[in-house]
């Protein structure tokens, strides 16, 4: 079986790269710097060949067989893979440009971009496996990568035990997904995508706990409720990092393997799958409206938009009336992927917004340090604005249709979602609304933003570039006419409101974006401290401790119950194990050996004794004596 | 000629060969040692011309030429040994040479 070329330069590109770098460049982070970039250049032109050009095909191999199963390797591309591709390709490539500017004065370059690297090969795995295991094999390289560079200013403690939380609770999420993996492999005898799809498609009964398991690595993967812990904490990586990884790309990936398993979905696993999002989404909205550091904020408004994909997900497909028969469509993921694209433009847009403001500030994180940027950097303003706007939705804007679209399918499908989901865009356009005003608005109020200054062209040109697409993306002609509807596949699945449900939704749309933003504008004046926390200091320690409260029941349970637990098996090993097997073991040896040792005195009388004792067992055992 | 019977010679053989193991055994200078075994040797030497004669035969006397010349081999040996021993330790008293043990 031959591979398309396209896909094996798209993933050894990236890999090589991260060879070449970890191999020859660890101490050269200038060298490191261009060779990164460039593969990252060379796959985002990659990806949009391969997207853009028709190529569309499912190739495999063998890769090894164990008794009965045998694993492949495989491609498949269609529309889904291609946009994902995309995405992936375009915001890499963004990011690689930024951090050329950002870690400019970084002592660790070298191994920064490696990560990178190694990053985008394996996302790309993510995106082009054609079964589960080679997927799983991905998504567990992410987790490393992911780990890799959250883990990048290692001196720092909190660096350090940010990156070992994130991996461990992936670890968590990952566990279910292999459990899916063998139990899809048991019930179907393939984790081949196509073949589970004819499989379904030929009327076979899946059992919801296959989809729930699986959906475990989304949970843990796009920190969805309760494992969603780790992604605030991850923000301690470099912002860039934070843009790629814990924004547009990787975190995504959860809602990507959603859709590329959606032939497995039932509806009770649909359900729990909606809830999850939708709690997880106004979760994360109320937690971000506490938060002080630019890069928490916008963690928090990660995850609550996470959670609107998989709620959008979760709706799943919708009848829709078409022409005089009803058609049944896949509205839940498309509109997930839909949002997913818009998202990775606008939150990579505001991450990096954010990363310029960091540098700008001297490493200011704390948004009531800052103050007064509009005059100071003005592109990264009004790029920033860009993305604040895109976010909250407003008309035009890409965030506003891919929102709509979901609003639209919770309106059609259950009112709770809806009125969730609403409020929680409410939420949205209010913590941002906050975050924007408190940063760029008013006088500076700290060290770093009084001589806040733009950075170069590194900087400011993917800002620019994904600003524009945060601007466009969400536009029909931007996928039918400037993409030449090359990822129809996705995008006819998203279900636009029309008629009267189109008033409702547009209504619902603006009201929200309108009473969020005005509350914000009203309560929060660029200021020092936090204007809720001075009014209604009650609300603020609620919302402060409705957000902790994970952690802290995690903590409680890994010191009371796991930690417990972890001792009696240490005792039990200890005594057992340790004191039983292996140290009898060694004590009957060593025995013998004091024993022996005791024999050998040196003295030639002594071993003459030993001679003569000898001498008589001989003789005893020759006349018959002694018997053995 | 008197002849003494067999018992004789053997009970003598015993003795010279117990006075040798004795010897070896609670003795401490190596030169002492020395002739002790040789003293074992002797006596096993004297049983076996014993007993040749007793039976008519020359097999113990064919055995007790192999043993002269051994012992004559060993004596050339052991001898220049405990002199290398005394030239380089100043002693061949056993006590003092447990050199092994460490």
């Amino acid at each position: 079986m031959t591979f398309n070329p396209f896909s094996v330069i798209a993933l050894a590109v990236p890999l090589l790269s991260a060879a070449v770098i970890a191999l020859f460049l660890r101490r050269r982070g200038a060298a490191a710097a261009v060779v990164s970039a460039g593969a990252a250049a060379l796959l985002a032109a990659n990806a949009l060949v391969l997207a853009l050009g028709g190529h569309r095909f499912t190739d495999s191999a063998e890769w090894l067989r164990v008794g009965d199963w045998t694993f492949t390797l495989g491609v498949k591309f269609d529309d889904l893979a291609a946009l994902m591709l995309t995405v992936v390709g375009v915001v890499g490539l963004c990011v690689h440009v930024f951090s050329l500017g950002y870690m400019r004065d970084d002592e660790a370059r070298g191994r920064y971009f490696g990560g990178l690297s190694i990053f985008m090969f394996s996302m790309t795995g993510i995106v082009l496996a054609d079964n589960l295991v080679m997927m799983f094999l991905f998504w567990e390289l992410v987790g490393f990568s992911s780990w890799l560079l959250i883990n990048h200013y290692h001196e720092r403690q909190s660096a350090a035990d940010a990156a070992k939380k994130a991996f461990i609770v992936n670890r968590v999420g990952d566990f279910g997904f292999l459990l899916g993996i063998v139990w899809c492999q048991a019930r179907f005898g393939t984790t081949q995508l196509d073949a589970l799809a004819s499989a379904t498609e030929g009327g076979a009964v899946v059992s919801a706990g296959i989809p729930l398991l699986l959906f475990c690595g989304a949970v843990g993967k796009s920190a969805q409720l309760p494992l969603h812990v780790w992604l605030p904490d991850a923000m301690e990586g470099p912002t860039p990092v934070s843009a790629l990884i814990h924004a547009a790309t990787m975190v995504a990936a959860g809602i990507y393997m959603l859709c590329r398993i959606e032939m497995l979905m039932v509806p009770d696993a649909l359900t729990v799958i909606m809830w999850t999002g939708v709690v997880t989404a106004l979760y994360a909205a109320l937690c971000a409206v506490t938060q002080s550091d630019i890069k928490k904020v916008l963690a928090y408004s990660t995850l609550s938009q996470l959670g609107y994909m998989v709620a959008a997900f979760g709706l799943g497909s919708l009848k829709v009336a078409h022409d005089d028969h009803f058609h049944l469509m896949a509205a839940g993921a498309g509109a997930a992927m839909f949002h997913l694209t818009t998202h990775a433009f606008f939150k990579a847009l505001l991450f990096l917004g954010s990363g310029s403001v960091i540098h700008g500030c001297h490493h200011e994180q704390d948004i009531f340090r800052m103050g007064g940027l509009r005059r100071r950097m003005p592109f990264t303003f009004w790029t920033f604005t860009v993305g604040v706007l895109a976010i909250i939705g407003l008309p035009g804007l890409a965030g506003f249709f891919s929102k709509d679209a979901i609003l639209y399918l919770a309106w059609a499908k259950d009112p709770a979602v809806f009125g969730v989901l609403a409020f929680t865009a409410a939420l949205t356009a209010f913590y941002m609304l906050r975050l924007w005003r408190i940063t760029f608005l008013g006088e500076a109020r700290g060290e770093g933003a009084r001589d806040a200054h733009e950075g170069g062209l590194t900087l400011t040109a993917p800002l620019g570039l994904l600003a524009a697409l945060s601007v466009v993306s969400g536009h029909g002609w931007f996928f039918n006419v400037a993409l030449g509807g090359s990822f129809d596949g996705i995008m006819d699945e998203v279900v636009h409101p029309t008629g009267a449900a189109h008033s409702v939704i547009l209504a619902t749309s603006i009201a929200v974006l309108l009473v969020g933003a005005g509350a914000a504008w009203i309560l929060y004046r660029p200021a020092g401290d936090d204007a809720l926390a001075r009014r209604a200091p009650g609300l603020f320690g609620l919302l402060g401790a409705l957000r902790e409260s994970f952690d802290r029941g995690y903590g409680w349970y890994v010191a009371k119950v796991q930690q417990r637990f972890a001792m009696l098996l240490n005792f039990l090993e200890q005594i057992l194990l340790a004191g039983l097997i292996v140290r009898g073991l060694a004590g009957v040896v060593g025995l013998f050996g004091l024993g022996a040792r005791a024999l050998h005195t040196g003295n030639a009388n002594t071993y003459a004794y030993w001679f003569l004792l000898g001498i008589a067992a001989l003789w005893a055992a020759a006349t018959g004596y002694l018997t053995f | 000629m008197i002849s003494a019977s067999l018992n004789a010679y053997v009970a003598v053989s015993v003795l010279l060969f117990a006075i040798g193991l004795l010897g070896v055994l609670i003795r401490r200078n190596t030169l002492v040692v020395f002739m002790c075994l040789e003293l074992m040797l002797v006596a096993a030497t004297l049983a076996l011309v014993a007993f040749s004669r007793h039976n008519g035969t020359m097999d113990g006397n064919v055995l007790v030429f192999f043993i002269l010349t051994v012992a004559a081999a060993e004596v050339a040996v052991g001898l220049a040994l405990i002199v290398a021993l005394f030239r380089r330790r100043r002693t061949v008293q056993l006590d003092g040479l447990n050199t092994l043990r460490n």
